[in-house]
């Protein structure tokens, strides 16, 4: 396998007020191919900056970030937009909905930026929503809230599916659905990197990157990553 | 298919119906009242232009005594399309009401609006009715007045109800200042209702004979029409710009026109154009006023919506849709929201203020088919209107996308810039309490909000200020006219030509104390004459002259002349100027030094004393007579053509004013709507913002009540500090729209009581009080884990 994400001494600083911050120091990394990653860290480390940009939405300070040979640290905000609209999936620890559509509407919404073959229906039934295509998100569960965020990550088929502690506000039998799901993705070849505090979900990765004051601690690949229902959760 | 964003903003509207609404009737009332107050100006400017035109109203007034040979001689003149006699006196009827009779050969000029009856014709029998003289006095066609001239005294069957151009706006004297139409109105007939008896027994009595057979011998071929004494020519010139020219013409070539006056110089034409350029004023002012505060709201209210988006804008972002994308959303939630909201406030403006308020102006004046229109300016502020709100949406939703989209994901903690702050380090803030240091920086911080906050609140309070201050004025202005200078009971208008001896009868009933009204004829350096007045007085104490304070003044000295502070500010003369001048009627031109101003509040002219015209050398000819004597149950007076009570005038200027209360209350309300509106809007921005800090503050344990009194603290201040500046305002506002807005003989100011202050500072502070205090109640739903979690 190919390096399909790579980061070479990428930095992120924020200035606040007269100080300045490096949220980012200096990050290396490589990730290949549907690998399913794992990035753990403390409160502040930087694994949500780290995110964010490998999501493209937010620029480096320097250095780049090469994802399928193209390095988007480069690219102007048309070109990140369009990097976003295409490639990216993105599943939040509040799953971001949008309250005033119905979960396949919801869904639908991406067809607005780009084109997609995958047919709603069938990306609902993919994530059990079928019952619950016409109602609001409000009339959910919080897991059924995040799987139809997936579904609508997935609906566009990404390269990399990018996910926020995404079962950070679940329950731990709601949260193995979903890392079910996201297990899924990964298989059928979609790179999905998780960001997390729970270290348990590290060993269902295939990889597992370790963050510490904005810089990579440890980067281990996972060579016997569990079923997920062989974890005691 | 309809797009999810656009199904999106649906159901976004749908939930935020309150914001939604309160956007769509701000700009409903803004441009409501805008294009209502222009369509009812603009329709009173057309209603009157189709009526002069279609029926034909004059361009001049030829006024003397005049005959057939001048009506034959005017007609020659080059430029004149046609002229007419007319005979114009003020009769009585049986129940002693007054009409102003015109008695005409024939009507292609004025011409007649019928509503209801016959059209004119010379060798008909009967009397065509002023139509609301006739309504308030139950007349119809086919009944028969009394109408009593001198010794003539005619049964005329009524044949018409008319409305007509020259009478739109007729009042029985200058005094008063609102037609009463019950009492009078005018009247037209066939100038073959005037008796040759009559006429021979006036021709009589001025060739001083008594005897008819004497009277034969000496006119055998009398012609009584040839003695009719016509007193005025209705001249239809053919275009505008020859108006000038044949009024030149014309006092060359007639001796017997006293004055020419043009249609545009006549009081009816006068005051109808003078309603609408007041009613411009004050759409520019009050629509304005309003349609600003409404914005303000809207304003508010859009960035209040969007910003609340914040995350959702975000999550757009996240998913890949373009910045210009998730703009049109946001700005198409403004734009049909403001286009819809205009489209309703267009027509409404159009169908019920314009129609209401044209309603209105045709009880008062005599206009048939009165109707609003729609001005393009109404249009045009509508397109405004929607591009402001289409540009609040832009440049929030801007300023949020601005952001890259990770950071708007997060609820937005309050940016603090050090440096603006460091004032409040200071020594002098120190002594301050925790909440006003704190308020005082959030100020500072939000600079923006807080005069948006400081523009509506000063906005709502000038308003309130003006509304009331101009009903105090007009009040002030009552007791100026009919206290201070009118300082009598009732005036006595004597009939003309009135011999010594009758004069001396008057005096002897009533008392000496008279004046005479004469017109004139002022000529300036560069030889332009312009038509005014002079108010001879001899009249005593009965009539007072007051200063630019309205302070009564002593009695006018006997050595040159006074002129009004208006006229003179408005010709630039100054004391010790010379004014040239000649009675109408007199070749003879005197030249006047002025030696005072006095302040008259409805005519701008120029007074003098009797002792002081007779020193001219000219005939004193009293025309008014007044008395303090109760002549309450005399109803007709011999030689007296109508008496005056002056708390008749007063009613009648009360009526106007309580015409104008209703107006004003409106406004008032709208005030306060269009304040409470803006102060809650931002109220919960301000809130939004600072929930934060609220809930920071919450958790260290801080109560509710401690939070309330922050929150409430600021708008406090804010609403304190706007009404005060409000008040001023007020006054300038009132001061220029009576100064600029009124008509040009009016001289009018603010003159705003403590009290209407007080109850308008007082009035802004309490509605932006129980907003506050409304808005602070949700100090309690504060959930200190929720609102910090967004911070993280």
């Amino acid at each position: 396998m190919s390096n399909f994400i790579e980061l070479k001494n990428v930095k992120k600083t924020y200035v606040i007020g007269e100080q300045k911050f490096n949220a980012l120091d200096g990050v290396n990394l490589e990730i290949n191919e549907g690998e399913l990653v794992v990035i753990l860290g403390p409160s502040g480390a930087g694994k949500s900056t780290l995110l964010n940009l490998l999501g493209g939405m937010d620029k480096v300070t320097s250095g780049s970030i090469v994802i399928d040979g193209k390095n988007i640290a480069k690219y102007n905000d048309k070109e990140l937009t369009k990097y976003r609209a295409e490639e990216v999936g993105f599943i939040f620890q509040f799953y971001n909905i949008m309250p005033t559509l119905t979960v396949d509407e919801n869904i639908n919404l991406i067809k607005e930026v780009t084109k997609t073959n995958k047919n709603s229906k069938d990306v609902l039934k993919s994530v059990g929503l079928s019952k619950h295509a016409n109602k609001f998100p409000q009339e959910l569960s919080g897991g059924e809230q995040q799987r139809v965020s997936i579904a609508r990550a997935i609906m566009k088929s990404p390269k990399v599916l990018l996910c926020d502690e995404p079962t950070g506000a679940l329950d731990s039998k709601t949260g193995v659905e979903v890392l079910k799901l996201l297990k899924n993705q990964s298989k059928e070849k979609t790179t999905v990197i998780i960001v997390t505090h729970n270290s348990l979900i590290s060993e269902i990765a295939d990889r597992v990157i370790r963050i510490k004051n904005g810089k990579v601690e440890s980067n281990i690949i996972n060579k016997h990553p569990k079923n997920i229902d062989e974890v005691k959760w | 298919m309809v797009s999810m964003l656009n199904k999106k903003m649906f159901r976004d509207i749908k939930k935020n119906l309150s914001q939604f609404i309160t956007i769509f009737l701000m700009i409903l009332i803004g441009v409501m009242a805008y294009s209502g107050i222009e369509a009812y100006m603009d329709g009173m400017k057309k209603t009157a232009d189709k009526f002069y035109t279609e029926n034909n109203l004059q361009d001049l007034n030829v006024s003397g005594l005049l005959n057939h040979k001048d009506l034959e001689e005017i007609k020659k003149i080059k430029n004149i399309k046609d002229a007419e006699l007319k005979l114009s006196i003020n009769a009585t009827t049986d129940n002693d009401k007054t009409l102003l009779l015109n008695c005409i050969e024939s009507n292609n000029i004025s011409k007649f609006y019928i509503f209801e009856g016959e059209e004119f014709n010379i060798n008909k029998k009967g009397i065509w009715l002023d139509n609301f003289y006739a309504i308030k006095n139950n007349i119809k066609v086919g009944d028969t007045i009394l109408v009593k001239y001198e010794t003539l005294e005619l049964h005329e069957k009524v044949l018409g109800l008319i409305n007509v151009p020259d009478h739109l706006y007729d009042v029985r004297d200058e005094s008063e200042l609102y037609p009463d139409r019950k009492e009078f109105g005018f009247a037209y007939m066939s100038i073959n209702e005037i008796t040759e008896e009559y006429i021979k027994k006036n021709v009589m009595k001025e060739a001083n004979i008594s005897d008819i057979n004497l009277f034969n011998l000496i006119f055998p071929d009398f012609n009584y029409k040839e003695y009719i004494p016509y007193n005025t020519i209705m001249v239809d010139v053919n275009k505008k710009e020859n108006i000038n020219k044949v009024k030149n013409n014309i006092e060359d070539k007639i001796d017997n026109a006293k004055a020419i006056i043009k249609i545009e110089d006549t009081l009816s034409y006068l005051t109808y154009q003078g309603e609408i350029d007041e009613g411009k004023t004050y759409v520019g002012v009050f629509s304005g006023i309003f349609l600003f505060i409404a914005m303000l709201s809207v304003i508010t209210t859009m960035t209040r919506v969007v910003k609340n988006q914040r995350v959702q804008i975000g999550t757009l972002k996240a998913l890949g849709f373009s910045n210009n994308k998730i703009l049109l959303h946001y700005i198409s939630y403004g734009f049909w929201i403001s286009l819809f909201a205009s489209i309703i406030g267009l027509l409404l403006g159009y169908y019920f203020i314009g129609n209401v308020f044209i309603s209105l102006e045709m009880a008062f004046f005599e206009v048939p088919n009165g109707s609003p229109s729609m001005n393009i300016t109404s249009y045009y502020v509508a397109i405004g209107v929607i591009l402001v709100v289409v540009l609040i949406a832009y440049i929030t939703g801007r300023s949020i996308l601005k952001e890259n989209p990770a950071e708007t994901l997060r609820e937005k903690i309050p940016n603090i810039k050090g440096k603006g702050l460091n004032i409040t380090k200071k020594k002098i803030f120190k002594k301050l309490s925790f909440e006003s240091i704190w308020n005082i920086r959030d100020i500072l911080r939000n600079k923006m909000r807080t005069f948006m906050g400081f523009a509506g609140v000063v906005g709502c309070s000038t308003l309130i200020v003006c509304a009331l201050g101009m009903l105090d004025s007009m009040n002030f202005f009552v007791k100026l006219q009919f206290e201070d200078i009118y300082n009598f009971k009732y005036k006595l208008n004597m009939k003309e030509n009135i011999n010594n001896n009758e004069l001396k009868e008057l005096y002897k009933k009533y008392g000496n104390k008279t004046s005479e009204s004469l017109g004139i004829e002022i000529k300036d350096k560069s030889e332009e004459r312009e038509a005014n007045n002079i108010f001879v007085t001899d009249a005593g104490n009965y009539v007072r002259f007051v200063d630019k304070n309205n302070i009564i003044k002593e009695m006018p000295n006997d050595n040159g002349i006074y002129v009004t502070y208006k006229l003179a500010e408005t010709k630039g003369y100054k004391k010790g100027d010379k004014i040239t001048w000649h009675i109408y009627g007199d070749d003879k031109y005197y030249t006047s030094p002025i030696i005072g101003f006095n302040k008259d509040p409805q005519n701008q002219n120029i007074s003098m004393t009797k002792k002081y015209l007779d020193s001219l050398g000219i005939k004193y000819q009293p025309n008014a007579l007044y008395t303090n004597k109760k002549l309450s149950k005399e109803k007709t007076i011999e030689n007296i053509e109508t008496i005056q009570d002056i708390d008749n005038l007063k009613e009648g200027m009360q009526g106007m004013l309580s015409t104008m209360k209703t107006m004003l209350v409106l406004i008032i309300s709208i005030a306060i709507i269009l304040g409470g509106v803006i102060i809650y809007n931002l109220g919960i921005l301000s809130y939004t913002e600072k929930k934060y800090q609220f809930a920071t503050l919450k958790v260290l344990g801080f109560k509710d009540n401690q939070i309330k009194k922050i929150f409430i603290k600021q708008n406090n201040w804010i609403a304190i500090l706007a009404s005060i500046i409000g008040l001023p305002l007020g006054y300038y506002l009132t001061d220029w729209l009576f100064k600029t807005a009124i008509e040009e003989h009016y001289d009018f100011g603010a003159y705003i009581t403590v009290k209407t202050y007080i109850i308008s500072a007082i009035g802004t502070f309490i509605v932006s009080y129980l907003v506050s205090r409304f808005l602070s109640r949700k100090v309690n739903n504060i959930d200190m884990v929720t609102s910090l979690k967004g911070n993280e």
